[in-house]
This record gives structure tokens, sequence and C-alpha cells, in this order.
């Protein structure tokens, strides 16, 4: 779960990395306030879990309350790729003498944490990293002994820090590298770190992302799912325990596992438009094929439903229940294909046959999206 | 002959008396595969399908010599059990566990390593030795003996080929659900070194999907090490950036571009291995080797 700029600045904060102050606003008037106790000039910066904000005018600095109010305004207007931003965070504007990048993240060709830093800050890691190698520096973590001071001083010494700066910077990323590990993070960035003009080294920018399978041992974060997913019905599949991802054609899917899913998209694209991605994981009931259903269905303009399950560790005769009784229940004109194999196999297509959802007679999804298609036509 | 496991191996079911644990190891034993015991902490002293329940797993590999472990535990008991495996002394753990922290994945990796435990998954569907063994959920009927080792990152999609294949008379050593999460325990290398040494096995399928770099490492291996035909499927050709697809591990991560099936089957490709563009190609190509030598 990617979290908001202010949130991961709190989770810097509890680490002892140190960020300015900083006021919520949702409207212009309350933009207005936090900008007259943390003093002008201010940066107002809309707070979206995407990046792009500055190119897309979600980041503005102000000097007159005038300009916070309109500034506000506007900002509370966008939309960042998809994103409604729904609140501005207001901070007073900070002068630096430096930048630095700074990460802690999961690497992915060996799957370790993985540490980088960089004496240039503020712009993308991966342009630097392309353009002035020596620039940056990364460094494998063993989970078990953790970041060690020296290792970090080490660190700012290769990007060619010196001085009282070494420990500065290193005791900051020791605590990213405490953001990472305490609480679950897949990502924890600052971009940047600056040393102000004072003196002082600050976080200005903060991505952390937090493992999804991590958070019932993080209730302390509070976070609430709601404006996190902006597409409705992507959220209303998380809440009943599957994935579902919308996409833009007419042909629903519901499949048992995500390979399987992403197979089916990937056949069904071929002569067809999938309406949407949906894989149940292992947790099949009577229930939850009847809200799957359900889920599915209330995209516009379905015009068939395509079922592909296995019974491995999923009771799919059961499943096979669910859907059937929705379609008992509601009206479903539309054309309805299962295929269906594994344990309790026989009986799953007992129970679809009887009940006019059409079994795929093989054992290949293809063959399944040659029959939905000549349904389709025939229909026509 | 097969990689990992097979019907004399000595196998333990931790979560035995659970919902799911129980219908398992029923249709494990059903299916050949040689349980000797099952650990559920607190349940010491009940049988489940006749197979004794330990407390621990000390107690069960000192009482009945367990050599390999499934687990079917909460992702919550997943770190503490691992420990107690691994101490224990077991070479060989299968985890099917889905949704398991990705911290203490690679705690115990690093555990692991240590102690040179053979770990597979998470969230895998576990390994089958067809017509021998199984640890894991496969149902049992997509699976014909044979010579073909295949290598999936998806529980569905490995039952999906592997039925297709027996469809056409194309038979399996092993089926090695690798696990679907960012980080697992076994890499797909790792994988086709096992097959590449095993006499039972003549060509490798690797059923791969979007996401991470699995297959990036994969193809660097097969340039260096395989003499064996690999024949593979990426699973996900039309996937929205930035959209994580139900495995952990399957999202193409937006500003890199890395984990696009594009550039897994380029890699793939690069180093001579068949790429099929649908799962049912998988046969075609596969056939298409076996005449051939």
């Amino acid at each position: 779960m990617k979290l908001y700029e202010f949130e991961g600045n709190d989770l810097l904060r509890r680490e002892g990395i140190p960020v300015p102050d900083y006021a919520l606003a949702a409207t212009p008037g309350e933009a207005r306030e936090g900008a007259e106790k943390l003093g002008l000039p201010v940066v107002l910066k809309a707070q979206v879990l995407t990046g792009g904000r500055w190119l897309a005018g979600g980041v503005h600095t102000a000097r007159s309350m005038e300009e916070v109010e309109e500034a506000a305004r506007r900002i509370l207007g966008l939309s960042i790729r998809g994103w409604p931003v729904h609140k501005v965070m207001v901070t007073p504007k900070v002068d630096s003498v430096r930048e630095f990048y700074m990460a802690v993240t999961i690497d992915e060709y060996s799957g370790t944490p993985v540490a980088i830093l960089s004496a240039a800050g503020g712009v993308s890691v991966n342009q630097i990293a392309r353009e002035r190698p020596e620039e940056v520096v990364s460094r494998y973590i063993s989970v078990i002994k953790g970041l060690l001071p020296s290792e970090a001083r080490r660190m700012c010494r290769g990007v060619g820090l010196e001085g009282a700066e070494v420990s500065r910077v290193a005791n900051r990323l020791s605590a990213l590298y405490r953001v990472f590990r305490n609480y679950d993070a897949l990502i924890a960035e600052i971009n940047p770190l600056v040393r102000t003009t004072k003196g002082d080294y600050l976080a200005l920018d903060a991505k952390v992302e937090i493992d999804d399978d991590s958070l019932y041992r993080h209730p302390e974060l509070n976070l609430s799912l709601d404006s996190r997913i902006p597409n409705t019905l992507e959220r209303k599949g998380r809440e009943i325990g599957v994935t579902y991802v919308e996409l833009d054609g007419d042909i629903a899917i519901i499949a048992s596992g995500a390979g399987l899913g992403m197979a089916s998209m990937d056949i069904i694209s071929r002569r067809m438009r999938p309406a949407n991605f949906l894989e149940t994981g292992g947790a099949i009931t009577a229930e939850l094929m009847y809200k799957v259903m359900d889920l599915v269905l209330q995209k516009e303009g379905i015009r068939a439903v395509f079922i592909n399950v296995y019974g491995g560790i999923n009771p799919i005769h059961e499943g096979a229940k669910g859907v059937v009784k929705y379609m008992k229940e509601h009206q479903v004109t539309v054309p309805v294909v299962a295929k269906a194999l594994g344990n309790h196999q026989e009986e799953t297509w007992e129970i679809f046959r009887n009940n006019g959802i059409h079994v795929v007679d093989d054992v290949s999804t293809e063959k399944g999206v040659e029959l939905l298609a000549r349904l389709l036509e025939s229909n026509k | 002959m097969s990689i990992l496991l097979n019907r004399e191996t000595k196998v333990l079911v931790q979560g035995i008396t659970g919902r799911i644990g129980r219908v398992q190891t029923k249709w494990m034993l059903d299916y050949g595969t040689n349980i000797v015991a099952g650990v559920t902490p607190g349940k010491g002293g009940e049988e489940v399908e006749g197979v004794p329940v330990y407390d621990t797993v000390a107690e069960a590999v000192a009482k009945q010599g367990a050599e390999a472990s499934v687990f079917f535990i909460p992702p919550k008991a997943f770190k503490e059990a691992a420990r107690q495996t691994i101490d224990a002394g077991v070479g060989l753990i299968v985890v099917v566990t889905e949704h398991i922290p990705v911290h203490d994945v690679m705690e115990i990796r690093d555990y692991a390593s240590e102690r040179q435990v053979q770990i597979i998954g998470p969230t895998t569907p576990g390994v089958i030795t067809v017509g021998e063994a199984k640890m894991g959920i496969m149902p049992a009927n997509m699976f014909t003996p044979g010579r073909i080792g295949l290598i999936s990152r998806s529980g569905t999609l490995s039952y999906e080929i592997s039925i297709n294949l027996a469809t056409a008379g194309l038979g399996q050593s092993t089926v090695v659900g690798m696990g679907a999460d960012s980080v697992v325990f076994t890499s797909v290398p790792e994988l086709l070194r096992l097959f590449e040494k095993d006499p039972g096995t003549d060509l490798v399928v690797i059923v791969g999907e979007v996401g991470g770099v699995q297959e990036e490492n994969a193809a660097q291996f097969i340039e260096r090490w395989m003499t064996k035909p690999v024949v593979t499927y990426i699973a996900g050709h039309n996937v929205p950036e930035g959209k994580r697809m139900g495995h952990a591990g399957a999202i193409i991560q937006g500003e890199h571009g890395t984990g696009t099936p594009q550039s897994k089957m380029a890699a793939l490709r690069e180093v001579g291995v068949d790429v099929a563009m649908y799962p049912a190609e998988v046969v075609e190509l596969v056939k298409g080797h076996l005449n051939h030598s």
C-alpha cells in the first residue's frame, strides 16, 4: 500500500529524520490557515499516490496569502494521472545548499534489501544512474545483520561526501533503513534530502510503500483503503477478498488463479476485449462466487462471462453453487461459459449444465474462448 | 527419476489439523505420498487420516524420521514454524501459504541459506513427482507420468499446461510451482539446474508471468548451462502498468519498465528458448522438439 507524502513524512519523523512542519488542507481556507501558522513563503503540494506532480502543476511556491488560496483552489481541482487531488500539503519553503537522494528497497534480481545513495538529489535517480553512475552507490544489506553504521558511512564516502557531512547523511540513511524494516516497507525513499542554509539535514519528500501482507501487524499506521483505490469496482473487489482490475472491453473474466486469469486475458484479447481481470485466490466458497458474479456484472455493457477455475485448493463444486444461485436470483441474459477442471470436476459440470451455463468440453482455455466466440456470434 | 521428491521421501504436514490441511493430507495420501507425521502445536497425540500428529517438528523428526515438510499454516505463523523446521534438520520445505509478509521471507531465506535447506514458495501449489508423490494442492488428475519437467510461477497455469501436455500424450517428470511472490526462496535457475541433472527429464517447460526478473535470470542460466531444450509461455501480454495482478510479484513497475512480458520473451528467445504466445502453443513447441530428437 502506497503512503501519501505526509504519511511517509510522519514515519520518517518517528525514526528520527527531521522533516519540515506541515498543515493539510482540503479547502483554500484551510490552506491559508496553515500558511498563517507556518509563515510565508510556503510550498503547496498535491497529495496523490503517483509521481509526476511537478509536471502536472501539483506543486506551487506561494509568497502571499492570496497566492496560497489561489494555488490551493487550483491544485485541489486537479486530477493527476487519474488521481483526483483531495488534499494539499502546506509546508514552509526550505532554502537548501545541497541535495541528496536515498532509498532502501528490495532488489528485484537478488530479492534482498538494497540501500541506494546519490549526492545528486531532486531528479530521477534512474537518470543519474544512467548518465553519471559514479554519483550513485548501492549496497546489498543482510536482513539479519541490518545496515551497519560503518557501511552507511562507507556509502557516503563512496559518493564523495567528506568531513561532518559523512556522519550526518549516514545517520539519515540508517534511520531510513529502520523505516524500511520496522514498517515492512517495499520501498522507503527520500528525494530529496537537503542540507539547509542553516546546516540542518531535512527530508523534503518521502515515498513509502508498505507490504499489503504485513498490514495486520501495523495497526499503528491506521491506514484506510478508501482513498487509495480510486476505481470503485477495484475497491469492491478488494473488500470481498479478490483481485479485480478494470479493463476497457466487454468480456468479463473470473479465474481461480492469477496466472490463469492473465492467460485468459491473453487468449480473449486475440479476437475480443476483456472487461476485467479477476482472480479469486484460494478462498472460493459459494458465497464468494456469488459476490464475484455480482461484481463483474456491475460494469456496463458486459456481453459474456468467462469462468475459468481449477479445483486444487478451491472447492469448485461449492463455487458453482454460488454462480448458479446468483443467476437464479438475477436476470442474467448474457452467455456464461465455464471451464472447470481438477478435484470435483464432474460434480461442478453437472451443477453448471443443469442451470444453463455452457461447460467447456476440453482441457484448453483456447477451446473455451472459441466456444464463447461462437455463442456471441450466434446470439447476434 | 525426478527432482526434489519421490515415493520414498518421508513427508511431514504442518497445519495438518486445519480445514485445508486435513483435505489435502487425504489427497496427498491417496496419491501415494509417504506422509509419516503431522504437526499442529497443541494437537499432539491426535491422528488425521491415520497420520500421527505431534506438537513440534523436532518430535516428528525424532519419532518418524520426517525429511521434508509441507506448510498449510497461516501467514502469521510462518516465521516461527520455518525456524523450527530448519532447526529440526528437515531438508526440503514446501510453503503453500499465501500472503506471507515479504520481510519474513527475506529473514527466513537468510536463515535457511546458512543451513542448506531447500525451500519452495511461498504461494506455491507445491511439488508433484508425477505418479509417485505430491507435496501441495495440485489436483492429481491433471498430471500424467512422463519426461517433461515443468516450472511455473502460477499454480493454476501449471495445471493448465500439464493437462494440455497430458492430453497430447506428453507426460511430466516433476512439476514445481516456484511461487508467485516478489521474493521467492528457490529461483528458476536453481530448479533448472536440478532438471538439467535429472536423467528422468528430457525437456523443461517454464511458465512465467509479468513482473520481476525471474525469467531474465533464467535466460542467463540457460545460455551458459542448459543442454536440454526449454520451452516457455509468459502470461500477461496486455497487463496495464502499475497494477498488481493478483500475485504479489505480478506487477509492471512504471518508471523502470521492468517486468514486461516483452522483455522476458526477448531475453528468452535470444538464448534459443521457444516462446509460446498462448498456453496451448506450448504443446506444439514441445512436440516439435521431441520429434526432432
